[in-house]
């Protein structure tokens, strides 16, 4: 078996004219957890089901723990556990039915873990799927995944429908994971999960990865996080070079700088600051920063002016 | 955002032209429209071949009046098809002949495309996507409904225009207005349970559910009828029957269109209650209790063949109780309705369809046809299911486990086939209980083969589903139950004699030999075999190179 749990070769994917996923080469070692994150539409879940066989490439090849995904898939999926956002179940099993069928079609079940994983994110197993609200459905499908403990978790939007409770409980359980040296590949587009769980992350749109990093090296190559409060006029900072503005909130506005702060500080210190934090920008910002410079809004546009 | 809406309305051109205070009308009203159309050629067709074959078998008035004097007044047949009073005339024999199959066709169309159209959408939750626009449940379902009866109106167009057509024929004679009162008639049945549908799919939990409670109904109304006909003395029990109301109608023999009124006041009825019950109940919820909480039962959960047997369970069950019913019934007529049979010009009816010999014999010949009908209806139904599993997304959880695609699909087949011998082994059982009841004298071992004679035509049937599974997952159902329809057609239409042998020997039908009327033909059985089980392997092969397909 190789050593890498995910490696993918220009895996492309295109249907008809659309091309959903285009040459991802893609590396994930054992034990990592890797977040990939992405807008709607960017080719998050094509890789998830190329990585699971579910879905051929056109291009390209995928290897999980060095057996090829698509030749030999039975193999592949004796190491993995997959959760789809989705959650597409029977609707006339009950929840506790559904996980036994989940157990016994993966064949390894803890039973002692199964039952503390049902205490800890409070699902009563006894209702049937039907009468489930979307989230307690995708706590099935989380537990079922869990449960088996798994070499590699693969995560499609995983906490779709969760309340913030039992978010924070998805969250301590795939740290427990890693701590036992499980592999998480975890795709979302919320950027607080990534940032709290993963080693590194991936950024996908329109099916190319467009960086991949730890997120330190992710902040570094990203810019600083500026927001200045203003008593008056507000001064047109989208014409400071290096300064992107993220976010314009009434007297607010929030932007990133890349290299030199210098330029910044002398438009702010002739334009009435009452207030100013600087700090490392989060995934978020940095995720805007990409994305909202290709597309400004027109509220950004009327600040600048 | 606004850039995959712009392509979608670029490729949809059409979606931004409804308004959204009618989207849910239109929607429907494009859907049954095509589904109306297509569904009224089939009706015309065989109200066209029907008369035709009449005028070129019986020629003479003298064969017409002895075709009238054996088989009008057999309660026999007059139970299972309905009285024929007309049998002397072209119009006479037509509407016998066509009526009862297109009544049941009718309801089924209509119970089945309303419980889809509003249970089904629920139950894939794109209802609620609708209801989230400007319309609430009342409406949109009075919309649905709306929608539905621009497909009624185009059934009973076309079946009015060929109908209309074929009366042209100097020989055959069927008056504008007769025509128009006949169409009518036959898609009454279609407008009441369309309201039953509706009804029930207020009542029931699942699509699944709200079609079963709609055709238990219908199953219950064929049944009084079918009392009410025998000649046992009772037949005001037809008023009690929403099939005996059409029946009452009596098109092209002696009209009555005061049995309107029952058929109109059901229908308003029906549906208003269903109308009013969807304002009232929660989305996704049933009007009826249904178990929310149950204990774990884990039988059969072990395993991925096990969870297909849980899952078709309940549909055949079903089907397997039809089978019984349909087999006995059968059986207990087969000798009264033979014994009219011998020496008369009947014979002739059958042997254009293929059956031989007289009396008891004869009749089961064609009555084994039926059941070869059901039989296929119970593979095509499995074949559904399965594909259905995938494209509902639930085959994902299956194929991510340790389980290959091929050995899945080798089950779900395992399951279809099983559970089609069942029904095809009950079929020449219950016919044997059914003329043994009788003293009918034919034997069980000649009947079991015939039992076991249905099952090479479906295996055809579901061999080229298969095949269309691998190849394109999401024309399954159409293919499979077009071809089925097809089959049914060309024997049913087969009877003009005219036929090419080209078009007879796409049937399945009509391949097989009409046992036990005839014996079966194992060459042509074993070829059938061959065939479908050549196309399940290039399915096979094929499915497991494709991607799963959603719907
Ligand atoms: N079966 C399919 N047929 C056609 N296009 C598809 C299909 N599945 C996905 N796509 C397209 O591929 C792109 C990527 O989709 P997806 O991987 O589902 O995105 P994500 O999961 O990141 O939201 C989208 O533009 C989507 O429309
Ligand atoms: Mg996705």
């Amino acid at each position: 078996m190789g050593s890498m749990a995910i490696r993918t070769d220009s895996l492309t994917k295109r249907y008809g004219g659309v091309t959903a996923l285009d040459g991802l080469d893609l590396e994930v070692e054992r034990g990592e957890v890797v977040g990939y994150l992405g807008p709607n539409g960017a080719g998050k879940t094509t890789t998830i089901r190329l990585l699971l066989g579910l879905i051929q490439p056109t291009e390209g090849r995928a290897e999980i723990f060095g057996v090829d995904c698509h030749r030999q898939p039975v193999e592949v999926h004796r190491h993995l556990s997959y959760v789809s956002g989705e959650s597409n179940l029977w609707p006339s099993l009950t929840g506790a039915e559904t996980l036994y069928l989940l157990g016994r079609l993966h064949g390894e079940v803890d039973e002692n873990y199964q039952q503390e994983l049902i205490d800890r994110f409070d699902l009563d197993p006894s209702k049937k799927v039907r009468a489930y609200s979307r989230g307690n459905r995708q706590k099935i499908v989380l537990i079922g995944a869990l449960m088996a403990r798994p070499e590699l978790l693969l995560l499609d939007e995983p906490t779709s429908g969760l309340d913030p409770l039992m978010e924070r409980a998805f969250r301590l359980c795939i740290r427990e994971a890693r701590d036992r040296g499980q592999t998480i590949f975890l795709s979302s587009h919320i950027m607080s999960e990534v940032e709290a769980l993963c080693d590194r992350v991936g950024i996908v749109r329109d099916g190319k990865l467009i960086e991949m990093g730890t997120l330190t090296q992710m902040r570094h190559l990203s810019a600083l996080a500026v927001e200045a409060t203003f008593d008056g006029v507000i001064p047109n900072l989208s014409n400071v070079p290096g300064v992107t503005v993220t976010e314009a909130d009434g007297q607010v506005v929030r932007c990133q700088v890349q290299g030199s702060v210098e330029p910044l500080l002398r438009v702010l210190a002739t334009a009435g600051v009452t207030r100013l934090v600087s700090r490392e920008p989060s995934l978020e910002e940095m995720f805007l920063a990409h994305y909202g410079a290709g597309d400004p809004s027109g509220e950004l546009d009327h600040v600048a002016h | 955002m606004s850039r995959t809406n712009l392509a979608h309305r670029l490729q949809h051109p059409t979606h931004f032209t409804y308004s959204s205070r009618t989207v849910v009308f239109a929607l429907t009203a494009r859907k049954m429209l095509r589904s109306g159309v297509l569904w009224g050629c089939i009706f015309g067709i065989s109200v066209y071949s029907s008369a035709i074959s009449y005028t070129s078998i019986y020629k003479t008035q003298a064969e017409r009046a002895a075709l009238a004097a054996a088989y009008g007044l057999n309660e026999a047949t007059s139970a299972l098809f309905g009285p024929a009073p007309g049998l002397q005339t072209v119009a006479g024999f037509t509407a016998f002949k066509v009526s009862m199959t297109l009544m049941i066709i009718g309801a089924l169309w209509g119970l089945l495309s309303i419980t889809r159209l509003l249970r089904g959408e629920e139950d894939s939750g794109r209802w609620e996507l609708l209801l989230s626009g400007q319309t609430t449940r009342k409406v949109a379902t009075a919309q649905v409904l709306g929608g539905l009866a621009v497909g009624v109106i185009a059934l009973w167009a076309l079946t009015a225009v060929i109908t209309i057509l074929t009366g042209l024929d100097s020989k055959v004679d069927i008056g504008a207005t007769s025509a128009l009162y006949f169409a009518l008639a036959m898609v009454a049945t279609a407008v009441m349970f369309v309201a039953v549908g509706a009804l029930t799919s207020q009542l029931g939990g699942t699509r699944r559910q709200a079609a079963s409670y709609a055709a238990i109904f219908l199953g219950l109304c064929y049944a009084v009828r079918m009392i009410a006909d025998a000649g046992v003395g009772v037949h005001g029990l037809i008023w009690l029957s929403p099939l005996g109301w059409v029946e009452e109608l009596r098109p092209l023999t002696d009209p009555n269109p005061l049995a309107l009124l029952p058929i109109i006041g059901f229908t308003v009825v029906v549906a208003s209650v269903a109308v009013s019950l969807a304002g009232r109940r929660d989305v996704a919820d049933s009007t009826l209790p249904h178990r929310v909480k149950a204990n774990g039962r884990f039988f059969l959960l072990s395993s991925s063949i096990g969870l297909a047997f849980r899952m078709v369970r309940p549909a055949v069950v079903g089907w397997w109780v039809a089978m019984a019913v349909s087999g006995l019934l059968y059986g207990l007529v087969a000798k009264s309705a033979g014994s009219t049979i011998s020496g008369s010009s009947i014979s002739n009816v059958l042997s254009k369809l293929g059956a031989r010999g007289a009396g008891a014999e004869a009749v089961l010949g064609v009555c084994f046809l039926v059941m070869a009908m059901l039989v296929t209806f119970i593979g095509a139904g499995q074949l559904s299911a399965a594909r259905g599993e995938e494209a509902d997304g639930r085959l994902d959880n299956v194929l991510v486990s340790p389980k290959s695609r091929t050995s899945w699909l080798g089950e779900r087949l395992t399951v279809a086939v099983s559970v089609l011998m069942v029904g095809a082994f009950e079929a020449g059982i219950f016919a044997w209980l059914g003329t043994a009841s009788q003293n009918a004298g034919v034997g069980f071992a000649k009947l079991l083969e015939s039992g076991v004679n249905l099952i090479p035509p479906t295996l055809v049937i579901l061999g080229v589903g298969v095949l269309t599974f691998g190849i394109r997952p999401r024309m399954t159902s159409i293919v499979t139950y077009a071809l089925l329809g097809w089959s049914l057609l060309v024997v049913i239409v087969g009877d003009i004699g005219a036929m090419s042998h080209w078009i007879l020997d796409t049937s399945v039908f009509h391949q097989m030999a009409l046992a036990p009327s005839v014996s079966p033909n194992w060459e042509a059985n074993g070829v059938m075999v061959g065939v479908g089980i050549a196309c399940a392997i290039c399915g096979g092969v094929a499915f497991k190179l494709r991607d799963l397909q959603h719907e």
